[in-house]
C-alpha cells in the first residue's frame, strides 16, 4: 500500500511524537509498504494557531497514497479521502488544561475565541476520518468528553521490541526519562532516604529546556542527604547502546511521573526487558499497562510506601524476577505491536 | 545554527532537486549545524490548488529555527525573519514556458490571473531574502529578466565526487538519467540505429512510467539494435553510478531544454568524460562546450549517431575533451564547503 504518514514537529526538539512517526515510517516500510513521511513545523503560540491550521487545512493530499495517516496534532487537517488518525493528545491548552495555570489560553475574549477555533477544526477534520485511534484509554475518554466522539485504543510500540534483553538483576533500581519536575525523579531520591537496604538508583535523562534549577535541586538533595554513594544521575541523553546496556542489568525500573496520559516508552521498554515497574497510584496511564502485583507494583506516592517496595525488590530478587518476567506476556495480552498497528492502520 | 531547509514536492516523488536537498542538510550538519528539511507539497492540477500551495507557505511558521534556507517555488514565500534563498526552480510555467507548448496550463482568463498572482508573490516575497542564490546562470538570468532581481549563483556540488574517478576508456557510452519523454532516450536508441562502430549505449534509472521501459525495448528490438542497448530501468545507486560513469568512453545527455545545467555533466567532468549533448538541451550547454570539453549536436539520430563513432574511433580525442571538463569544473570551484559558507554567513 503507498502510505502518508502526515505530522505536525515543533523543529530540532525529538519527542515522544517525532520518534513514533519515525518508527512507523520504518516498520510500515519494512512491511513491505511504500511510505512517505511529511512533516510541518508548527508553533504552539496561540496567536499563530489559527493561521497554521488555515496552512494544513489547505493541503488537500487527495491525489498521493491510498492511505494518509496523521499523528501529531493538528496534522489531521490535511484533507485525505482516505484519513486516519492515530490520535497522540489534544492540544490541551484548549481542553483539559484550558484556563488553568499549566495552558497558554486564558478565559479572555481572545483565549475563547482560540479555544472554540481549536475545538470547531477539531470536531471537523476528526469526524472527516474513516478511523479514529487514540495512544491510550485516557485519551481516548477525552476525545469522548470533550469532542464526543468514540476511538479505538491502539497502544504505540517501541522501536526496537527485539533489542531489549534482561541480563541481571543487579542491586540499582533504574529510571530513565526527561529531567522535568511532573515526571518527579524528586519521588525516587527521597524514597531512597526511606529504604533499610542498599539498594541504590540510577536517575538517566536530558533536561528538559529550562529545568536547570530543577536539575541543581535534584543534586543537592543528593548529596544533602548523603545519598552520593547510592545514587548516580546521568543528567544527558543517553546513547541507545548505553540505556540497553543499564536496563538489562537493573533490578527493577521506577516511573513516577504526575497524571501522564499515556504509560511511557520507558515502562513499555522496562517490560520488554523483563524487568518490574514500579509506578504510583497518580500517575496516569501507566495503569493501563501495569498490574499490581503482575508485572509490577503501583503504591500511593508517598516515599515511605515506596521505600518499603523498593526494598521488597533488593531482598526478594526472585520475587522482582517474577514481576519482570511476565512483562512480555502482559504487553502481548495488551495486543502492543507493529504487526497489530499496521493491521488497524491499513483497513 | 538550527537551519530549515525547505523544498516543494510531490509525495513520493523523488528527484534530482530532493537529492540536493538532503545532501544540503547533511553537508550542514557535516559543518557543525542543525538541520531539517520541511518538505512541502506542491500540486498543480487543477491549476487552482496552486494557489492553496502558495497560501500553506505563506501560512506556516518556523518556531525554534534560527534561519530558513528555501530552495523552490513555493516554499521560498515562507516568513521567517532571516531568510535565505538558494533557488532550484521558479514556476516555469508561467514565465519561459508560458505560450509554449509546455506551459501546462489552459489558455484561459483564470491562467493569465493565476500568473500575475505567482509574478507579484516573487517579486514581492523573494525580496524578503537576505540573500539569493540561483544554481545556474539560467535561472539568474530569467530570475533578473522577468523580475528584476538580481542573485549570485551558487553552483550545487555533487554529493561525492569521489565515486566519480577516471577509469579506462570503455566501449559503451553512458546515459544516466529518469527515463522519461523529455530526457529523450528514444533519441539516443535511434541514434543506435546509424552508427557504424560497435559502440553500445547503457541507459540507466527509474522509469517516470511502468510501461516506459518496455515501449523503450520494443523500440530497440524494431531498430535492431537491442544487442548493443542495455537498459537499466530502477533506480541505481551513487556508487554504481560512479562505477559505470568512471569506465564509459563518453556520457550522454541529450535532454530537452533542461533548466539546470545538471549533475549529470558534473558527474561526467568528475570522471573525466566528455558529455554529448543537443543544442536544445538548455541548461547543460552552460558546461558543455562544443568540441573542447564535449559534442553539441542537433537533436536528431544521425548527428548523433556520427557524434558517438567520432569518439568510439579516436578514445584520445575522448580522453582530451574529459579531461578539459574536468579542469573547467575545478575551475569553478564547486564546492560544499563553498555552499556551506555562503549560505551560512
Amino acid at each position: 500500500m503507498r502510505v502518508l504518514v502526515c505530522t505536525t514537529i515543533m523543529p530540532f526538539h525529538q519527542g515522544g511524537a517525532e520518534l513514533l512517526a519515525d518508527w512507523l515510517v520504518r516498520h510500515l516500510r519494512a512491511r513491505g509498504h511504500s511510505v512517505d513521511l511529511l512533516e510541518f513545523p508548527f508553533s504552539p503560540r496561540p496567536d499563530q494557531l489559527l493561521e497554521q491550521m488555515l496552512a494544513l487545512r489547505l493541503m488537500d493530499l487527495s491525489p498521493y497514497g491510498d492511505r494518509l495517516i496523521a499523528i501529531r496534532p493538528p496534522s489531521y487537517l490535511v484533507r485525505h479521502p482516505s484519513k486516519v488518525v492515530w490520535f497522540i493528545h489534544h492540544h490541551r491548552a484548549a481542553y483539559d488544561l484550558w484556563n488553568t495555570q499549566y495552558g497558554d489560553l486564558t478565559s479572555t475574549p481572545e483565549g475563547l475565541r482560540y479555544r472554540d477555533a481549536v475545538r470547531h477544526a477539531d470536531r471537523v477534520a476528526l469526524a472527516e476520518a474513516r478511523k479514529l485511534y487514540a495512544n491510550s484509554r485516557v485519551v481516548a475518554r477525552r476525545l469522548e468528553v470533550f469532542n464526543g466522539i468514540q476511538a479505538e485504543v491502539l497502544y504505540p510500540p517501541v522501536g526496537d521490541p527485539d533489542r531489549y534483553a534482561c541480563t541481571a538483576y543487579d542491586d540499582y533500581l533504574l529510571y530513565i526519562s526527561r529531567l522535568t519536575p511532573h515526571k518527579r525523579q524528586w519521588l525516587a531520591v527521597e524514597a531512597l532516604q526511606h529504604t533499610r537496604t542498599p539498594v541504590r538508583l540510577v536517575i538517566a535523562g536530558p533536561p528538559d529546556p529550562g529545568a536547570e534549577a530543577y536539575v541543581w535541586d535534584l543534586k543537592s538533595r543528593i548529596s544533602a542527604n548523603g545519598l552520593s554513594g547510592r545514587v548516580l544521575l546521568l543528567d544527558r541523553y543517553l546513547p541507545e547502546q548505553e540505556k540497553l546496556e543499564l536496563l538489562s542489568r537493573c533490578l527493577a525500573a521506577l516511573y513516577f511521573p504526575y497524571d501522564e496520559d499515556s504509560y511511557g516508552f520507558f515502562t513499555l521498554e522496562a517490560q520488554h526487558a523483563e524487568k518490574a515497574v514500579l509506578s504510583t497510584t497518580d500517575a496516569g496511564g501507566t495503569a493501563e499497562l501495569l498490574r499490581d502485583g503482575f508485572n509490577g507494583r503501583i503504591v500511593p506516592p508517598d516515599p515511605q510506601e515506596l521505600a518499603r517496595v523498593m526494598d521488597e525488590f533488593y531482598l526478594d530478587r526472585q520475587a522482582a524476577r517474577r514481576l519482570g518476567a511476565a512483562g512480555p506476556a502482559r504487553i502481548q495480552e495488551l495486543g502492543i505491536g507493529w504487526q497489530q498497528v499496521e493491521q488497524k492502520l491499513l483497513t | 545554527m538550527r537551519i530549515a531547509v525547505v523544498n516543494n514536492c510531490v509525495p513520493f516523488l523523488r528527484g534530482g532537486a530532493e537529492y540536493l536537498a538532503e545532501t544540503l542538510c547533511e553537508k550542514l550538519t557535516e559543518h557543525g549545524h542543525q538541520a531539517i528539511l520541511v518538505r512541502l507539497p506542491l500540486r498543480w492540477h487543477p491549476p487552482q490548488t496552486i494557489l492553496h500551495s502558495i497560501l500553506t507557505s505563506r501560512l506556516l511558521q518556523f518556531p525554534n529555527t534560527d534561519r530558513v534556507i528555501a530552495l523552490k517555488f513555493p516554499a521560498y514565500y515562507v516568513r521567517h525573519p532571516d531568510k535565505r534563498v538558494w533557488l532550484l526552480h521558479q514556476f516555469r510555467q508561467v514565465y519561459d514556458l508560458w505560450g509554449t507548448p509546455l506551459q501546462g496550463l489552459p489558455d484561459d482568463s483564470q491562467s493569465r490571473l493565476l500568473r500575475n498572482v505567482i509574478i507579484r508573490c516573487d517579486n514581492q516575497w523573494l525580496r524578503e531574502a537576505a540573500k539569493i542564490y540561483t544554481n545556474s546562470p539560467v535561472t539568474q538570468q530569467r530570475l533578473r529578466r522577468f523580475n528584476n532581481i538580481d542573485s549570485e549563483v551558487l553552483w550545487p556540488p555533487l554529493k561525492d565526487t569521489a565515486l566519480f574517478r577516471p577509469g579506462e576508456y570503455g566501449d559503451y557510452v553512458f546515459f544516466p538519467s529518469r527515463l522519461s519523454a523529455a530526457k529523450r532516450q528514444r533519441l539516443a536508441i535511434e541514434a543506435m540505429a546509424y552508427v557504424r562502430t560497435p559502440v553500445k549505449l547503457v541507459l540507466a534509472g527509474p522509469p517516470d512510467t511502468p510501461a516506459e521501459p518496455q515501449q523503450l525495448e520494443q523500440l530497440a528490438a524494431k531498430l535492431g539494435v537491442a544487442g548493443r542497448v542495455v537498459l537499466m530501468a530502477r533506480y541505481i545507486s551513487e556508487a554504481e553510478k560512479g562505477e559505470l560513469m568512471s569506465r564509459a568512453l563518453a556520457c550522454l545527455y541529450p535532454p530537452y531544454d533542461e533548466d539546470s545545467y545538471g549533475f549529470v555533466t558534473l558527474e561526467a567532468y568528475a570522471a573525466a568524460r566528455p558529455v554529448i549533448t543537443c543544442a536544445d538541451s538548455g541548461g547543460t550547454l552552460t558546461l558543455v562546450r562544443h568540441e573542447e570539453t564535449g559534442l553539441v549536436v542537433e537533436p536528431r539520430p544521425e548527428p548523433l549517431a556520427a557524434a558517438l563513432d567520432r569518439l568510439y574511433r579516436a578514445r584520445s580525442e575522448a580522453q582530451r575533451m574529459g579531461e578539459a571538463g574536468q579542469k573547467l569544473v575545478a575551475s569553478l570551484e564547486i564546492s560544499w564547503q563553498r555552499v556551506i559558507e555562503a549560505l551560512t554567513a
